[in-house]
């Protein structure tokens, strides 16, 4: 059976693929988000916005790849923008004090770490409720960001970390911006880990069942904690770039992006009841993310309304995610609420 | 491979011997006996709560036991068994509520735990899935072994889970009521499969309410009763009847106060209620100065009929009268302004707000009467109501601001009762009032029960114990699989009746097997 599968087309073994109808839906309508915009404005699909476009889904593709783990683990990382935060006061501030950028870099992700530890150790060992135990560290996360320099923005970080600052964000290799490069690197080193190793695979067996999990033997404490550390360290590498891309420590960096990763997720198809989605669909999300708010700039929307359009594309995603993936019950709560008839895809 | 590790023809694969476990305040096993053969199929029969469920979890590491001595494959089990240690003794079980990742293939569930891995960590997938499609194969069944599991039926769901348990090389298979949902061809292949197990020297634990079945398949049955030992027999060496009267026991032991009453005007019907899978043309009445019981096993869909009744889970069709008139019936609220109350099973879940106080759980359903109009609370009748109630119903506490969790199971069922009687309900549906509580209270509630039939307030009483139903019932309605399957007056009802009705499934197996 699986043979003949095999043989039928390259679309056949497209779809095969789980989770891909999603992902080719969103797609789509991508580009016909793409092309709204560009009628709207010619220039949203200039050389110059199309690399700046590519540059700006970068950040929001790798803490999507972030949260897009945990979510799959049937948890959530609400402490993702604090540790951007965090990653960029601490970078920074060992900058301005003249430490080599590189060195700084890797000794900025180890407190970034430390947080998906402390989330995994409250989560998974603990056992509080993912929402509560990473909404403390968040708060916690947040509070480092504004102690490491004296409860103050940094000061530049100076000309010694030109190169840096170009690797991270301003420089550009072969026509696109090393951010995206930077990003698609992390994607394939997670997509593989995700996809083609056992940590992968228990973690989707834990969100979809922990109770079978555990009964087939799977360490399901050691693969939640796994999960929130990919969490911390993408977001400690988003850190990075933010305060590259500002040449500067700034205490507020990073404010609402752990909802922003939520949403890349779920317009890509990794639900937030755990168990179902791939990271591929992180790519389209974070893409269609990403567009969503380019484009709106472009056209010259003030912020207030990008952030409300934004704030109701999130709120449209999670509840179709909800009342199509959590089964017949919830659908009848949701039709009783609404008084009419809500069908599945 | 399959035989028992050195074993002649008459060691056991499994000898349990006066295993004990106590839970919180029930002995759910009391020096119980259990001796399984390689090649066996064992039926593990008894009422609900017997202690079948507890006996095999003990055996598949899920609970330690209290005392008594274990020996798997003759080999003395230590106390600290895991399921992780009962499979790696060989010890699989397929549990009723199947347990599996849903959104997992088929391979994927069957090597969950096992993987198989290339050189440098990689998922074998290719080498996973060829294995699964060769256990599924060697069990004649046409799966693919990529498919997600979600998406089968119950029964490939089923399969999965023994095909799971042979690829890890179990040789003691226990299944808990398997065929519950599975169709009749379903069934005969499920059979099929067991004997092969059977053949291949593999022992079987055979746990199902479906007495009917068990001829099929069955060569040995063990029987329990009140979590203790009563009997263990060659399947041909009995009788159904036989096997029913182990199972119920013969003697009461409890006193049921009783009062007789003149039956009056019908206070509750419901005719042709539908609701789901497990209540399904449900048409029952009760009168004024009766008391209607309704037995059944688990899973017969008694609880499910009183929450469709009350609106706590939606109606597909039928209609439900009070007093002659017709309600309309949406969400608990349209039953209860009108009189029609249910005490729910799960008293500590469903019946009280456990951290709130007596006084609180006593006025939150009665808010509409006990506050203004503006909606403010008008705390002099709150304190008059609550008070009314505690004396009423002699509800044993300090004072009504106690938390309702720190009563003894007996008040709280109480306090639960005095909810509704604060508004005058016109009837009060019960389901199993006395679940975890002592006998000294258990008598209160058949107490109070007799006082709302007196007062002419319909009643009807859920219990999965038959001594019970038998004891304060005066007309018994009994259901299996989400149908009533008999009504008889208490006067001419027997324990063996009963339980006969209660599993008294449709047909699903015909003549034609093996």
């Amino acid at each position: 059976m699986t043979q003949d599968a095999r043989k039928k087309g390259w679309y056949r073994r497209l779809f095969a693929v789980r989770g891909m109808g999603q992902i080719i839906t969103v797609f789509f309508g991508l580009i016909a988000l793409c092309i709204a915009f560009y009628l709207a404005n010619p220039n949203f699909l200039s050389q110059r916005n199309v690399a700046n476009l590519l540059r700006q889904i970068a950040p929001y593709l790798i803490i999507g790849i972030g949260q897009g783990y945990v979510l799959i683990t049937g948890n959530i990382d609400l402490s993702i923008g604090s540790v951007i935060g965090m990653s960029t006061m601490i970078s920074a501030t060992m900058m301005t004090r003249g430490m080599d950028p590189w060195m700084v870099s890797l000794i900025t992700l180890l407190p970034c770490l430390s947080i998906g530890l402390l989330n995994g150790f409250l989560v998974a060992t603990c056992k509080l409720p993912p929402f509560i135990g990473t909404l403390g560290t968040m708060t916690i996360a947040r509070g480092v960001a504004q102690l490491v320099n004296g409860n103050m923005n940094t000061d530049a970080i100076g000309t010694a970390s030109e190169t840096w600052r170009n690797f991270f964000y301003y420089g550009k290799s072969l026509g696109v911006y090393n951010t995206f490069w930077l990003a698609l690197v992390i994607w394939f080193c997670f997509n593989y880990l995700l996809s083609r190793t056992r940590t992968g695979r228990h973690i989707y067996a834990v969100g979809s069942n922990v109770e079978a999990s555990k009964l087939s033997g799977v360490n399901v404490a050691k693969t939640i904690r796994s999960a929130y550390l990919v969490s911390a360290f993408c977001a400690g590498v988003v850190g990075l770039i933010t305060c590259a891309q500002a040449g500067m420590g700034s205490m507020d960096a990073g404010t609402g992006y752990e909802l922003y990763a939520v949403a890349a997720s779920v317009i890509g198809g990794i639900s937030t009841l755990g168990g179902q989605g791939i990271l591929l669909g992180e790519i389209v999300g974070a893409s269609v993310w990403g567009a969503m708010y380019n484009g709106l700039s472009i056209m010259g929307a003030p912020v207030a309304w990008r952030n409300i359009v934004v704030g109701i594309i999130v709120v449209l995603s999670v509840l179709t995610d909800v009342v199509f993936r959590s089964g017949a019950l919830n659908r009848a709560r949701i039709r009783a609420a609404f008084g009419k008839k809500i069908s599945t895809p | 491979m399959e035989q028992a590790a050195g074993a002649g023809e008459n060691i056991y694969m499994v000898e349990m011997q006066g295993i004990s476990k106590a839970f919180p305040g029930v002995q759910a096993l009391d020096k119980v006996d259990f001796k399984l053969r390689p090649g066996q199929v064992m039926a593990l029969l008894g009422e609900n709560g017997a202690g079948k469920s507890t006996l095999m979890k003990i055996l598949s590491g899920v609970y330690q036991r209290d005392e008594g001595r274990m020996q798997v494959f003759g080999k003395d089990v230590e106390l600290n068994l895991t399921p992780r240690k009962a499979q790696a003794l060989g010890i699989a079980i397929i549990h009723q509520e199947l347990n599996m990742c849903r959104h997992l293939s088929v391979a994927e569930n069957i090597f969950l735990g096992r993987e198989i891995l290339l050189k440098g960590g990689r998922l074998d997938n290719k080498a996973m899935n060829q294995q699964a499609a060769e256990v599924l194969q060697s069990l004649n069944i046409d799966l693919d072994s990529t498919s997600i599991v979600g998406t089968l039926p119950m029964f490939m769901q089923q399969m999965v889970e023994i095909a799971k348990a042979l690829s890890s090389n179990a040789r003691l298979i226990i299944m808990d009521e398997p065929t519950s949902s599975l169709t009749s061809r379903e069934i005969h292949e499920l059979f099929a499969i067991v004997r092969k197990l059977r053949e291949q020297g593999r022992g079987i634990v055979y746990i199902s309410h479906r007495l009917e079945e068990l001829e099929h398949i069955v060569d040995h049955v063990t029987i329990l009763r009140d979590g203790q030992f009563v009997a263990a027999m060659p399947w041909k060496d009995t009788s159904l009847p036989e096997i029913i009267s182990y199972m119920v026991g013969r003697d009461i032991k409890e006193k049921f106060p009783r009062v007789a009453c003149e039956v009056g005007k019908t206070v509750l019907e419901v005719r042709q209620l539908n609701a789901g899978r497990l209540v399904r043309d449900i048409s029952l009445q009760a009168r004024a100065g009766e008391i209607v019981g309704i037995a059944g096993l688990v899973g017969a869909g008694r609880t499910e009929t009183l929450r469709a009744i009350f609106g706590a889970a939606p109606k597909e069709s039928g209609q439900v009268f009070l007093d002659g008139k017709e309600l309309k019936i949406h969400k608990p609220m349209d039953a209860i302004s009108q009189g029609l109350v249910l005490v729910p099973e799960d008293r500590k879940h469903d019946g009280l707000c456990v951290k709130l106080s007596v006084r609180s759980n006593i006025e939150l359903p009665n808010l509409d009467i006990l506050s203004s109009k503006a909606g403010q609370v008008n705390v002099k009748k709150v304190s008059k109501a609550s008070a009314q109630a505690i004396s009423d119903l002699n509800i044993r506490l300090p004072a009504d601001t106690v938390d309702a969790a720190s009563l003894s199971g007996g008040n709280q069922q109480k306090v639960v009762v005095a909810k509704w009687l604060v508004r005058n309900s016109r009837m009060v549906m019960f389901d199993e009032p006395t679940r975890g509580i002592d006998v000294a209270a258990k008598v209160e509630i058949y107490h109070l029960m007799n006082r709302l039939k007196q007062q002419g307030i319909g009643v009807i009483c859920v219990s999965s114990e038959l001594q019970e139903i038998l004891g304060i019932s005066d007309r018994i309605i009994v259901m299996c699989d989400g149908r009533v399957t008999g009504e008889m007056m208490r006067v001419d009802a027997t324990q063996e009746k009963i339980m006969a009705l209660a599993t008294q499934f449709e047909k699903k197996i015909d003549a034609i097997s093996a």
